[in-house]
């Protein structure tokens, strides 16, 4: 069977960078330091993303998921301490909590935007919360500016999830610098994605970097070896990631634009369908990124398989919302719901965003997303 | 053509400068083994999964093939595959977990990362891994399991292991993190018990170019649950499955997924595997050959002979030695490289100062730390740098 031809997830990501793969495995393989971790090159990286963001420090870290973890316990957040997160989201928001050993606590969302709400936020704050931890979700930044007011009102501490809105700016303040820290994600589907998994904090807190870079390598100072003032992670950065990103890190810009250029297209083409039940993202680029280009649909499932009819792969995040999941059902309180959260399960639909797309292959997935028929479910 | 004259040089530089030897590289291996590194790049990109993908799959199946282990799950680190082990092996929070307290601080921080309690005890001072007779007294009503760890050139006593284990119903984990390649009575490291786990850093015995590690086991409820929680505690398909993202999340996971282009070298390197460690044979030979009544050298390496059949792997060749920190010195000021395994042993760890453990309490243990040093010792290495190396010791002791 073969796949989609305008696939979800581009099996041609790196099609065009394999001189500078093959050339970035061998160089660091071959170099003289034989140093493939946490080296020169990781340290060039760092920096330069520092310089982009006007970040005080940046650390990379093994994954987006790792880098959360490395800001709980940075944050000594622990057992006993309740951290709130969105209902709606990836798992580590509430992995991240549980395997610190802290609980994790569901705020339900904006049925439009999927971003957690501040009133469910500030509904779910008690005196064992150490954390409030919205997340930037598909296209749009969370309400950065009041969860910040909540964190200081409540004299908690604000993690950032930033970990798809790397490149987004709101107000003027880019991604991941809204909360006391906050995540990149650089696994390939992310908008700065790589050839491996890697992720980095970012934060304007010396106390929290010089933490995390302790946890990061097993609690060494990075001075004595084998010496280990904390119980930390194997969370390290590859030096081939390093030098790859290095390189990639030029044409961010633009590919972003052009992400953003394809959301706005598809936003106008899809604007007259709010009424045969289909329902586009807000327009706009402030406080936006356009990781994943996301669609809430009455009839989804209808609309899944036209489009598959039609050669475009979408994909649905997330089918169940966090409290309902298995492995976080013992942290659902039996007398909170989360109907936005459910909503946009059932509704939520992905299409394809990726940079490389041609106009007219944009085009093709606008025309067919227009072809569905719509009305009520 | 290029490429070409860069290999030729790494290979003629490294055998070349016998007058520096740093502890470690792999570069002329690196540049002998780039075909088939390349190769396995194009593959990846032909694949267009970068993790979790198409040769981390290849990689998990020659594993099992070359180990024996019906499961093999392919992580992001050694560490990591500890932690995904001791939790797939039911490890509960607070159950306590009997560590050697002697060894890499992964072993005992595995355990606090899984949420239970490290009990270390007294190491055997040739093996450097647990003494099976210091056991008993470390049991309390929660210890649950015994995590044996396998240094440098061979394995624990596992017989002993295995019988101390059924006597206090104790669930066997190994850190076999420095062991591929060696066997008990036939049987793979790390699959005595509910499992194992290989670490693939850099300068181990089957190194990648950065982080890599793999949990080995044949018992098929631990490696499903190990493969769950390297991708977020989700079940079903999601290795070389991109839409497996959105798989129910059934256990609280973690993001350990393995990189296809360190699988791509992982392969490549597994295919001269028992050449490289024939090599490393030779070359700790050649150590043990020039360094035997060396005054100064307290201990060489010694294999311990058992009942059963064992091979020993020298991923470590490690000496004991008197004024062990003035040598490393005298060695650095000459162009050697070495590395300190360990110098502080676990129980004396800040980390784990809230364990209470006085100095004097593990004895072998302190003493290997206070005297043990590790030459370089790779498969690039030459005999003329060993001699290099064994010269300049008998020269400080002299």
């Amino acid at each position: 069977m073969s796949g989609p031809s305008l696939p979800f997830f581009p099996p041609d990501l790196f099609d065009d960078e394999r001189e500078l793969l093959l050339d970035t495995v061998r160089r660091v393989g071959l170099a003289e330091e034989q140093k493939f971790i946490l080296g020169e090159r990781t340290a060039r990286f760092e920096a330069a993303l520092r310089e982009r963001l006007g970040a005080a420090d940046v650390v990379a870290c093994g994954s987006g998921t790792s880098a959360l973890m490395l800001i709980l316990r940075a944050m000594e957040i622990g057992p006993g301490d309740e951290v709130v997160v969105p209902a709606f989201g990836c798992a580590p928001l509430a992995a991240s909590v549980v395997n610190v050993g802290a609980t994790p606590v569901f705020a339900d969302v904006h049925p439009w935007t999927m971003v957690v709400e501040p009133y469910e936020v500030e509904e779910s704050i008690t005196s064992r919360t150490a954390a409030i931890m919205p997340a930037h979700m598909f296209s749009v930044m969370a309400d950065m500016p009041t969860m910040r007011a909540l964190a200081d009102r409540h004299e908690v501490r604000l993690i950032e999830d930033s970990a798809v809105a790397q490149g987004a700016v709101l107000d003027g303040i880019p991604a991941g610098r809204w909360g006391e820290a906050g995540v990149f994600s650089f696994v390939q589907v992310k908008t700065f994605g790589s050839i491996g998994e890697g992720g980095a904090v970012v934060t304007d807190d010396a106390e929290i970097a010089e933490r995390v870079r302790m946890l990061r390598n097993h609690g060494q100072d990075g001075k004595q070896r084998f010496v280990h003032h904390v119980i930390g992670f194997n969370s390290r950065f590859d030096e081939v990631m390093a030098e790859f990103q290095s390189h990639r890190l030029t044409g961010l810009a633009t590919r972003l634009e052009r992400r953003a250029q394809i959301a706005d297209y598809y936003t106008e083409r899809f604007q007259p369908l709010v009424e045969r039940g289909i329902q586009p993202p807000p327009p706009g680029r402030d406080g936006r990124c356009f990781y994943v280009y996301s669609l809430l649909a009455d009839r989804r499932d209808e609309l899944k398989r036209h489009l598959a009819e039609r050669g475009v792969g979408t994909h649905v995040y997330y089918p169940t919302p966090l409290p309902a999941q298995p492995a976080f059902a013992e942290y659902a309180a039996s007398d909170r719901f989360w109907p936005h959260a459910e909503l946009a399960c059932a509704r939520i639909l992905a299409l394809p965003i990726y940079p490389h797309l041609t106009d007219a292959q944009v085009e093709t997935i606008a025309d067919a997303v227009c072809a569905f028929p719509g009305g009520p479910r | 053509m290029e490429h070409a004259a860069t290999l030729a040089g790494a290979r003629a530089g490294s055998a070349a400068s016998a007058a520096t030897v740093p502890f470690f590289t792999q570069a002329a291996g690196f540049a002998a083994a780039w075909p088939r590194i390349e190769a396995n790049l194009n593959a990846v990109i032909e694949g267009g999964k970068y993790s979790h993908g198409p040769l981390v799959a290849e990689f998990e199946a020659t594993l099992a093939e070359y180990t024996g282990a019906a499961h093999v799950v392919g992580v992001n680190s050694g560490t990591d595959a500890l932690v995904l082990l001791l939790r797939a092996a039911g490890l509960r929070p607070g159950e306590e977990v009997v560590v050697p307290a002697f060894s890499f601080v992964a072993t005992a921080s595995s355990v606090a990362l899984a949420h239970g309690r490290p009990v270390f005890v007294d190491i055997d001072p040739v093996t450097y891994a647990i003494d099976p007779a210091a056991v008993p007294e470390a049991i309390t009503e929660r210890t649950r399991m015994i995590m044996p760890v396998h240094l440098f050139c061979q394995l624990a006593d596992l017989s002993g292991i295995a019988e101390v284990a059924q006597r206090y119903a104790l669930t066997v984990v190994e850190d076999s993190a420095e062991a591929i390649g060696m066997h008990w009575d036939g049987t793979h490291a790390g699959l005595q018990g509910a499992g194992g786990v290989l670490s693939f850093f850099p300068t181990k015995t089957l190194g990648a170019i950065g982080d890599a590690g793999a949990v080995i086991t044949n018992d098929p409820k631990v490696g499903e649950i190990a493969a769950a929680l390297r991708h977020h505690g989700r079940f079903g398909r999601t290795l070389d499955h991109f839409p497996g993202i959105s798989n129910e999340t059934v256990l609280p996971g973690f993001n350990s997924k393995m990189d296809d282009f360190q699988a791509a070298v992982l392969l490549a390197k597994l295919a001269t595997l028992d050449a490289d460690i024939a090599r490393r044979a030779v070359l700790a030979a050649a150590y043990t050959e020039r360094l035997t009544d060396c005054p100064g050298v307290r201990r060489l390496p010694t294999v311990v002979k058992r009942e059963v059949e064992t091979d020993a792997v020298f991923y470590v060749y490690l000496i004991e030695v008197e004024r062990r920190d003035e040598l490393v010195a005298h060695l650095a000021a000459n162009g050697v490289g070495t590395e300190t395994y360990y110098p502080v042993p676990l129980h004396r760890q800040p980390c784990f100062a809230e364990l209470g453990h006085r100095v004097g309490e593990f004895p072998n243990a302190e003493a290997a730390c206070a005297h043990a040093v590790a030459l370089p010792l790779y498969p690039d290495l030459t005999e003329g740098q060993v001699d290099r190396v064994c010269e300049l010791i008998k020269g400080f002791y002299r």
